[in-house]
């Protein structure tokens, strides 16, 4: 099971477009609207989790007329799983620092260092 | 606006063609959905992406950097070799200079129609190291040429050149071979860049492992016969300052060995190691390639390697007054004794010709035979002995040793043209 350290910030942001609508087919524009990235760093993040088999993608098969047609995605079982565990521990280790500022005796450099590096 | 986005939509479906074909869909992908994002520089920075996306795909930093690398290499060895002032052959120097570096150029592109493109490391590293032997043996023979075609003005150099090479016009210089011999050396260039190119590309039937098997055995073979005749094949001034009597004996009964058992033994090691089709024909035919290319490889890397290292030598000997005492400094030679034997290097520097033509033979030759020796058919005979009736069909064949993942499945390679 991947954890959330081997996903960058850009990906769990992906992961969790997909998510919202685990089921349903969804375009390139459309996450990249939800992600806010730009078309050169959505898609190297797409192949990559398509590589891992986190993420399908199949062809349009009825486009609309004067359009080509257009690439589609979502995720796997696997890809579901791994993002489902992935954004609950980038929640988790979100919230982390907050509790550290409060315990007595934390510094914030022993909050920062308890979170796992992220790996792009 | 229209008009770049027009010209960003033509630019992406040229490059697409330099992605990976696993790869082009995703590019493709991109360039669809642009016609879903609003017109103007959000469509516009879409696309922009999509290039982004092409180069990186299309591993075009790489891809650049290589060809840059390739033009300053080809650019030095060019400089280093290009005849400096008139010489009577200078036009067959020049001639064989550029037509080796568009041969360098020219054929990769032809081979990658053909076969396709080098799909392992070892084919990459492969092809690597042939160019940058071939650039690297370019000035080195130039300045040798230039050393046997330029005639002393006058002393006791002047008797010896006479002697060795016939009378002259002092101070005259030929620079090299004439068109004859320039065309022969292209033509052995071309055979060793074709061949290389060949054996590395994605439709041959071969291996990486069996390439790096062949290129590990043809780098020791280089490297001890090198080491026995450091100045070129010399035998009446044999000199190697590195060794001494009964080593010297020694390492030239290991060449002597090497030069048949490095390519038997390669040949015996790819025929072994590589996966084969369950057909017992195809499965010989497999192996035959394994062995044929890793005797191939093996000859002619250590043909190539003695050649790049001896010719690099011997230019030494004749640029550098440090390497000349270093290699002389223990037999205290008069001036003219070192040019007699710097005139002995230079025109036995020939001689690699005789090997870079003779190793890859012999290479390809004793390959064979060692995937014969070593192929389980030879090991395990059918069964009906001679003389007995015509028994049923013999055992299967025994199936290859574990692999341990560094090999490729032969019969997949020459299905995946």
């Amino acid at each position: 099971m991947a954890s959330r350290a081997e996903f960058s910030p850009q990906t769990l942001s992906v992961l969790a477009a997909l998510c919202g609508q685990p089921s349903a087919w969804q375009h390139g524009y459309a996450l990249a609207r939800q992600t806010g990235l730009k078309s050169g760093t959505l898609y190297p993040i797409l192949i990559r989790l398509a590589d891992r088999g986190l993420v399908e993608a199949c062809w349009q098969e009825e486009p609309t007329p004067g359009r080509p047609r257009r690439h589609l995605y979502r995720l796997t079982p696997d890809g579901l799983a791994t993002a489902t565990t992935a954004l609950a521990e980038a929640a988790l280790a979100e919230a982390e620092p907050a509790t550290a500022k409060v315990r007595p005796g934390a510094s914030p450099r022993r909050g920062r260092g308890v979170a796992a590096p992220v790996v792009p | 606006m229209s008009r770049l986005s027009r010209a960003a939509a033509a630019a992406e479906r040229g490059a697409l063609r330099l992605v990976p074909t696993a790869r082009r869909e995703w590019a493709e992908a991109v360039w669809a959905e642009a016609h879903e994002v609003p017109a103007g520089w959000p469509r516009l920075a879409w696309r922009a992406g999509g290039l982004g996306l092409v180069a990186k795909e299309g591993q075009m930093a790489r891809r650049i950097s290589i060809a840059l690398l390739f033009a300053a290499a080809a650019g030095a060895a060019a400089w280093g070799a290009w005849p400096g002032s008139p010489v009577s052959h200078g036009a067959a120097v020049q001639g064989g200079i550029v037509i080796t570096v568009l041969l360098l150029v020219g054929l990769p592109l032809l081979t990658r129609w053909v076969l396709g493109p080098p799909d392992s490391r070892a084919a990459r590293w492969l092809r690597a190291g042939v160019y940058a032997a071939i650039l690297a043996v370019m000035p080195a023979q130039a300045a040798i040429g230039m050393f046997v075609g330029t005639v002393p003005r006058g002393g006791i150099d002047r008797h010896t050149f006479d002697v060795f090479q016939g009378p002259g016009v002092p101070g005259s210089s030929s620079g090299g071979p004439d068109w004859g011999g320039e065309i022969g050396i292209l033509l052995l260039t071309a055979c060793y860049v074709a061949l290389i190119l060949a054996l590395t590309a994605r439709r041959t039937p071969v291996a990486p492992a069996t390439l790096a098997i062949g290129a590990g055995a043809g780098l020791v073979l280089g490297v001890v016969m090198y080491a026995i005749a450091p100045l070129g094949l010399n035998v009446k001034y044999p000199y190697r300052p590195w060794l001494d009597g009964s080593a010297a004996e020694a390492v030239g009964v290991l060449a002597w060995v090497l030069l048949f058992g490095a390519p038997l033994m390669a040949g015996a090691v790819a025929g072994r190691c590589c996966h084969v089709p369950d057909d017992p024909g195809e499965a010989s035919a497999a192996r035959a390639w394994q062995g044929f290319a890793a005797g191939l490889v093996s000859g002619g890397a250590g043909a190539l390697l003695v050649t790049v290292f001896g010719s690099s030598s011997v230019a030494l000997l004749l640029k550098s007054a440090w390497v000349r005492d270093w290699l002389y400094h223990r037999q205290h030679l008069t001036a003219s004794a070192v040019y007699g034997r710097e005139l002995f290097a230079s025109q036995d520097a020939g001689g690699y010709i005789v090997l870079l033509v003779g190793l890859p033979i012999i290479g390809l030759i004793m390959g064979l035979i060692g995937t014969a020796c070593a192929s389980p058919a030879h090991r395990l005979p059918d069964s009906g002995g001679p003389g007995g009736p015509p028994g049923p069909g013999g055992p299967e064949p025994v199936p290859g040793p574990p692999d341990g993942g560094c090999q490729a499945d032969v019969k997949e390679l020459a299905g995946s043209g």
